[in-house]
């Protein structure tokens, strides 16, 4: 059967601010600019979502697009949405929530998820794209950053 | 070296299989299951791989190309509604991942002097399918 590769794109909007613990106060605002703000600041984020694989003959799919949909929502729409990353998602506690660390920890979960998901093993997930706008874009190609 | 083109049609499709039940068609085609169809104003983007001619500088003749794509494609594709008007959509479902396929039949023996390297099919901003020929 072809093989067909599809992208599924999702929004949230969330905050943030680039700051590391192990720099100084200086070193931090001089590596992150404006994105070091104390008060944060915002994006309206995008996230797609590449996977591969076979289409089905009878349904002509190559992903069941509700429970793509639903392992988005669950895994990184929900507890991102609205929130403010450093504060409120466990992994940036310790982590910048840079875009190439978002990326990482959003492949992270989805990868961590996707066989209960898709218990077959198909589609593959291929590559995670974060935009953090239109002009900054992290992929995350075969969970390898 | 890859050289892309994109143009545009409108269409409307049913996204039901007769070899499953309402239910399933429900579950798995969401709100695209209406057997009343809906439409769509779907993106296509050929990207063709070839070496720019020494003496032209292309790869292929875009105006060319864009000829094929209204010839094999937009004419057949346009305004119509893809289950009835367009084989094989009267055999199988027009997901966006078979609309791509179709297009990559239509189109792969039809580019001379170049090699077709990829069909991608938007049906909406958040939903694309790239075809290969894999």
């Amino acid at each position: 059967m072809p093989v067909i590769h599809l992208t599924r794109r999702y929004a949230f909007p969330a905050s943030h601010r680039l700051h590391s613990p192990h720099l100084s106060d200086a070193q931090n605002a001089e590596t992150f600019g404006k994105c070091n703000n104390p008060h944060g600041h915002g994006h309206n984020y995008e996230v797609e979502l590449t996977v591969g694989g076979e289409v089905e003959a009878i349904t002509g799919r190559v992903i069941d697009l509700a429970a793509l949909d639903a392992l988005a929502e669950r895994e990184f729409l929900a507890p991102f949405r609205y929130r403010d990353l450093n504060k409120e998602v466990e992994a940036f506690r310790t982590a910048v929530p840079t875009t190439e660390n978002l990326g990482l920890e959003v492949d992270r979960r989805l990868r961590a998820e996707w066989p209960r998901s898709f218990p077959s093993g198909q589609p593959r997930l291929e590559k995670v794209r974060i935009r953090e706008t239109e002009r900054n874009i992290c992929d995350v190609i075969d969970g390898n950053g | 070296m890859l050289i892309s083109k994109k143009v545009e049609f409108s269409a409307s499709h049913i996204c039901r299989s007769p070899q499953l039940s309402d239910a399933e068609n429900e579950r798995i085609y969401g709100a695209a299951s209406n057997p009343l169809g809906h439409g769509h104003n779907y993106e296509i983007e050929v990207a063709i791989e070839g070496e720019p001619d020494p003496i032209t500088g292309m790869i292929l003749d875009l105006k060319r190309l864009k000829e094929i794509l209204e010839e094999r494609v937009l004419r057949v594709y346009d305004h119509r509604l893809l289950n009835r008007e367009v084989a094989p959509f009267d055999r199988i479902v027009p997901t966006v991942e078979n609309i791509a396929i179709d297009i990559w039949n239509r189109l792969e023996s039809k580019i001379e002097g170049a090699k077709l390297h990829s069909v991608r099919v938007y049906e909406t901003d958040d939903l694309f399918a790239e075809y290969r020929g894999e």
